[in-house]
């Protein structure tokens, strides 16, 4: 899918040394709420000690590596539960840290240089936003409470009709717009000054698009075909009483 | 010639292959964007993700398939499609492409076949954000928040060639979003910044 110039991570190796090569990976701890204090503990060991599936956490450890998994890795999970958490997790990360992050620097910007591409800029952000919040409620509130119940085998599933392959349609265009704000600040508006402050706030953006690439290969790639794959079993089983 | 970056996507199930060829297309210090794609069904949208230039595949990929390769090559007609070949291929499935990188090609050889393609690639160029005159027309339209049709009577031209003007507003740009053009369209001066109350 993308560049892959980094180690495969396997059970063995030492979460430290995979931190140092790829900080991005802290991002995937604080999803899973596992503790940066990894001390030289390998994968194995960390996985063991919080808990965690080790198939499913080298599956995400690569995926921020850089690496696909193939189709057999993903049937192979077998804690959907824990992907449910790990993406509930990042969009606390979006609504609480990135975004309020971004839009102060971009506020920041905007008492600085009161001119009108900034102030649209900081517009389209605060829509954008708007937009981003309404899709990760609709998440929160239709599609996870779904899939809950369905991997819990409930009886009665709420959200009347739903099922997952409309959560694939609902999936909106945040990537674009982020992809847009990227392109406008790096090729189109010319701002005086301020190197520092903007930065921090391409930075900000680049990770955020980063781990937002990662959210929805997560969600399109091994949440819904798993969950797709239950919802078939569930059919079958039914025709079958 | 501005030095300019093509995007590569490569579909080769071998993963020795495709490591090895990867390695020699990135140590050979031209500017390419590489990115592996599993399969055929995965390229269509990639290809217009991330601006895909050159697609190298495996032949074997599309065997059987080739309705699902002539589809792709005319929804996506800007890119150039180069076979990656290490066993025997009929000449008939190879003059499918445009162009046949052999297992025993130095990498000189495969880098300046890469080139070639990028000598008739305009988008990469110096002007590569200029709009032209009608592309400004439509933009300017299109930010006002008319639909394809609207642009296509005002201006007598087909829905189709809005479209096409369309796109290439939004490869010269790198902006997709409607919002994200008025932007554009305001800090470059297309448009006055109060073009909402006129």
């Amino acid at each position: 899918m993308y560049q892959t110039r980094k180690t495969y991570i396997k059970s063995n190796m030492r979460m430290f040394d995979m931190i140092n090569e790829n900080p991005l990976l802290l991002l995937l701890l604080e999803h899973l709420s596992v503790d940066f204090a990894v001390a030289d503990k390998t994968i194995s060991r960390l996985c063991a000690d919080e808990g965690i599936p080790e198939d499913t956490f080298l599956l995400m450890a690569n995926l921020y590596n850089g690496f696909y998994p193939a189709k057999e890795e993903i049937d192979k999970v077998t804690d959907i539960g824990l992907i449910l958490r790990l993406l509930k997790s990042s969009h606390t990360f979006y609504k609480e840290d990135k975004y309020p992050e971004i839009l102060s620097y971009l506020q920041q910007l905007e008492k600085k240089h009161d001119t009108e591409s900034i102030r649209l800029i900081r517009g389209f952000f605060t829509d954008y936003f708007k937009e981003v919040l309404e899709h990760l409620d609709y998440e929160e509130n239709v599609a996870f409470p779904y899939f809950w119940a369905l991997i819990a085998g409930e009886k009665a599933l709420p959200s009347g009709d739903f099922k997952a392959g409309e959560y694939r349609e609902h999936h909106t265009d945040i990537e674009t717009k982020l992809t847009d704000l990227k392109n406008i600040l790096l090729k189109h508006v010319t701002i005086q000054d301020d190197l520092t402050l903007r930065r921090k706030l391409l930075n900000s953006l680049f990770e955020l698009e980063f781990d937002l690439m990662i959210h929805s290969l997560i969600e399109e790639k091994i949440l819904l075909p798993l969950v797709e794959k239950v919802e078939e079993n569930r059919l079958h089983g039914k025709m079958q009483d | 010639m501005e030095k300019c970056r093509i995007n590569i996507a490569v579909i080769e199930p071998s993963s020795i292959v495709y490591e090895g060829f990867s390695t020699l297309l990135l140590k050979s210090g031209a500017y390419f964007g590489l990115f592996r794609v599993n399969d055929a069904d995965e390229l269509g949208d990639f290809i217009s993700k991330e601006n895909i230039n050159v697609v190298i595949c495996n032949p074997v990929v599309f065997q059987n398939r080739y309705n699902d390769f002539q589809r792709l090559r005319k929804q996506h007609v800007s890119v150039n499609w180069m076979a990656l070949v290490y066993s025997y291929f009929d000449g008939q499935v190879l003059a499918r492409f445009d162009e046949v990188i052999y297992i025993s090609d130095e990498i000189d050889q495969i880098v300046e076949k890469l080139n070639n393609y990028c000598s008739d690639c305009h988008c990469r160029e110096e002007q590569h954000e200029m709009l032209s005159g009608r592309e400004i027309d439509v933009l300017i339209l299109l930010v006002k928040g008319m639909s394809n049709k609207e642009i296509a009577d005002k201006l007598s031209i087909s829905i189709h060639t809005v479209n096409s003007h369309r796109k290439n507003i939004m490869e010269k740009t790198g902006i997709r979003s409607l919002a994200g053009l008025a932007i554009y369209a305001i800090s470059k001066k297309i448009v006055p910044v109060d073009f909402n109350q006129a």
